[in-house]
């Protein structure tokens, strides 16, 4: 079951299908942002060839003397303008993403504390329960349970060094930075486990930090909480 | 033009093989210009064999090449090695060579201070090598991150060389940017006013400029670091404030990847219009566009801390000063392709590595553009997708800019053209490997694989990255290949004369390599093309004249 969410590997365009709304917002961006990326892509690298192709001294006929342009206000003005707009539009619609999904959220119905430590992830949830998920590449980590359909507020504290959070399927990452809490959160919307891993340099044992987010109904969710506030682990 | 009855220029001939009275005490620039570059380029083979030894551990998952910590001294070796000791040190020495010639100067305004510059560089060097034998060199990445190089978590002195050799290397670079800037107000020939500078010069200008507002800082932040090592000040420590660290660093990091890559803008703004036999297209609109991107370079550096948690209007205000970047570096590649556009255009191999970089260094460009949207950053932020971006615009564009330069000056440098067909056997496989490294690179990232992991075991990115492995290998074949042109054009190659290319500036109005002091009369300049003004009058240059003639 823990391999299941694997996706055939190493060529995919664009991230994995997300499951959180926040992560969504960013696929779609991506998507949105491809559209004028992929045009201009494809007329710059087309004029190049063209130019390659047609102007090569022994495609022009003998003694062809090319003319001496200096330059052209209209296409500078042309150039100068359209590539403006392009982006003004990107980044007004990345700034609009922005306000909606990156800010500290308060209509939570739970929230985790997520503290990275060389090396390995401990997450707090405000019923007292605690999971350590030591970093290893020689296993599978446990993983960090969580209901489905659930708002949930994560706050991230580093204890020693700098870690950060990332499960591509989820959303973006955030930095577990020692001296101040940082913030995300998720709502995700299908049962299943997610995969990710620490995402900025923390010493010798940075690939080990592997991470499993596995979202349960929150019928299962129920009885994981049940057993794990029992003392019997999983 | 009579080239072939020149004789071998012996500019040096006699003290050449003399280390202490000639290398060690010359202040001649182009001396100097080639000790630099020699010195980048020995630096490009050593961070290129700590690239292949990162590769060959990445090659399959849950490999054991190397330890966890040493990879992790590898890749930041890499890293400060490409970055520092190669790219910059490269470019500061063939502007140093060039830029004298091109404005008519006989030297760099401040000779001696131009010597002791270079010479700060080996000792840079060697400091932060020292690492190496002292119980293990940097091993936080090139970027060094606090608190993971505080002392508690890094108790061997290889930050502390890191630390040291980036202070010596950022007084060296202000030493040359103030060298540069001086030179080219005070010492132009007459008649070259600054609207009639060659734009190589008006890229080293710039450059110039952004290395001297941000070198400093630089130094600061590793003073500060050194501070709290040892002296156990509080600045950046887990009690400090770590980010602070990041917005010093970065302010010095980010103009510092427009430092490496504006000379070579300059280089391509020299090459397209000789080989297409045509001006440059829009000359003042690409002045502009350099100042355009030196000030919105310096005003962009957050972009590399969006997953820190900013408050989200400055992250919105970082985000749009680097998506404008694009407008004045689309300005200037517009220009380039509007300048070969109608042209006559000689697909030589500099004007192969010239099409090489506008291909590539495209994609590096729509990229950044993704990666400065702050909600997909933090998808790709840290990931192999910042590993390929960076690649594209460091080596597609500064590294296939910087061969381009040596084709084209090689001639100028040594009096000898570099083989053809080697230059072409560099440039294709050099281009192949180069994409076939880096473009599945931006896969592997979107699939969630961050950067800088001394392994992994996910079996599903094992085939792509192997194949980076194997590509990465064409790519030191080229270089290979580069180096045995290098060394066999030098003694044997064809003898270039003084303006092999029909150029169009004052580099090529005098012999191969110049004369001690350049020039024995400076040209006249009537435009930003001096030397081709002189050929539609039908004048000859006085050092290009057969030797009989003078």
């Amino acid at each position: 079951m823990l391999c299941s969410c694997e996706a055939p590997g190493g060529i995919s365009p664009i991230f994995p299908q997300p499951v959180s709304p926040n992560g969504q917002d960013i696929y779609d961006l991506y998507v949105w942002i491809s559209i004028p990326a992929i045009v201009i892509f494809i007329g710059v690298e087309l004029a190049l060839l063209w130019v390659v192709v047609k102007y090569r001294r022994s495609k022009q006929p003998a003694g062809y003397v090319p003319p001496q342009v200096h330059g052209s206000h209209t296409l500078e003005i042309a150039w100068t303008i359209v590539p403006l707009i392009v982006v003004l539009a990107i980044a007004g619609y990345s700034f609009y993403i922005l306000q909606k999904d990156f800010q500290p959220i308060n209509n939570q119905q739970m929230t985790v504390t997520v503290s990275g430590h060389q090396f390995g992830w401990d997450y707090r949830y405000e019923n007292g329960i605690v999971v350590h998920q030591e970093g290893t590449l020689a296993g599978d980590v446990t993983p960090f349970v969580v209901p489905t359909h659930t708002m949930i507020k994560l706050v991230f504290q580093g204890t020693d060094v700098i870690h950060s959070w990332w499960v591509p399927a989820i959303s973006g990452k955030t930095d577990a930075v020692p001296g101040y809490d940082n913030y995300s959160w998720m709502k995700v919307d299908k049962p299943g486990v997610y995969r990710g891993e620490c995402a900025e340099l923390c010493g010798a044992g940075h690939s080990t930090m592997q991470i499993i987010v596995q979202a349960m109904d929150q019928k299962d969710y129920d009885v994981w909480v049940r057993v794990q506030q029992s003392g019997e682990h999983g | 033009m009579a080239t072939d009855v020149l004789p071998r220029p012996k500019a040096y001939d006699e003290t050449f093989w003399r280390p202490i009275s000639l290398w060690l005490t010359t202040t001649d620039h182009k001396l100097i210009g080639i000790m630099y570059m020699v010195t980048g380029l020995l630096s490009f083979v050593i961070g290129g064999v700590f690239a292949l030894i990162v590769r060959l551990q990445l090659a399959q998952p849950n490999l054991k090449v190397v330890d966890a910590e040493t990879y992790n001294q590898l890749i930041s070796a890499h890293g400060v090695t490409m970055i520092f000791f190669f790219v910059t040190i490269f470019l500061t020495g063939i502007a140093n060579y060039m830029v004298p010639i091109m404005i008519g100067a006989r030297d760099m305004a401040f000779p001696r201070v131009n010597l002791l510059g270079f010479w700060l560089v080996p000792v840079s060097i060697i400091l932060y090598y020292s690492g190496f034998f002292t119980g293990g060199a940097l091993n936080a990445g090139w970027t060094g991150y606090s608190p993971l190089t505080d002392k508690i978590f890094n108790k061997g002195l290889g930050v502390d060389f890191w630390a040291l050799s980036i202070i010596v290397w950022a007084i060296s670079g202000i030493m040359a940017s103030t060298n540069f800037l001086t030179t080219i107000v005070a010492l132009r020939a007459p008649g070259m006013k600054l609207s009639r500078l060659p734009l190589f010069v008006w890229a080293q200008i710039s450059t110039s400029i952004l290395l001297l507002v941000v070198g400093a800082p630089l130094a600061a932040a590793m003073i500060l670091l050194e501070f709290d090592r040892q002296l156990g000040t509080q600045f950046f420590t887990t009690q400090g404030r770590p980010v602070l660290y990041q917005h010093l660093f970065w302010f010095f990091g980010h103009p510092e990847v427009y430092i490496m890559i504006l000379p070579g803008f300059g280089m391509i703004s020299e090459i397209i219009p000789v080989f297409a036999r045509k001006p440059i297209f829009g000359y003042m609109s690409m002045v502009a566009a350099l100042f355009g991107i030196v000030f919105l370079s310096m005003t962009v550096w957050a972009h590399h801390m969006f997953t820190v948690g900013m408050n989200t209007t400055v992250e919105g205000f970082f985000m749009l000063m680097t998506m404008l970047i694009a407008v004045p570096t689309g300005i200037k590649f517009f220009n380039w392709i509007a300048t070969a556009w109608w042209g006559s255009i000689e697909f030589t191999v500099p004007m192969k590595f010239v099409f090489g970089f506008l291909a590539t260094f495209l994609i590096g460009g729509i990229t950044g553009v993704y990666l400065a949207s702050v909600p997909v950053d933090t998808q790709l932020h840290q990931s192999y997708y910042v590993v390929a971006h960076l690649h594209y615009v460091l080596f597609g564009g500064s590294v296939f800019t910087i061969f381009a330069g040596i084709y084209y000056w090689f001639p100028k440098i040594t009096g000898r053209m570099l083989d053809r067909k080697l230059g072409e056997l560099n440039f294709w496989t050099l281009f192949v490997g180069f994409n076939g490294t880096f473009l599945i690179m931006h896969t592997l990232g979107l699939e969630g694989m961050p950067r800088r992991i001394a392994t992994y075991a996910n079996e599903a990115w094992a085939a792509t990255n192997f194949i980076i492995t194997l590509s990465s290998f064409l790519i030191a074949f080229s270089v290979l290949i580069f180096f045995i042109n290098v060394i066999r054009s030098w003694n044997h190659g064809e003898i270039a004369g003084g303006d092999p290319w029909e150029a169009n500036t004052l580099e090529w109005a005098t012999s191969s390599p110049p004369p001690p002091y350049n020039f024995s009369r400076v040209p006249p300049v009537r435009s930003f093309m001096p030397l081709r003004d002189l050929r539609e009058a039908g004048e000859v240059p006085v050092d290009l004249a057969p030797i009989e003639a003078r």
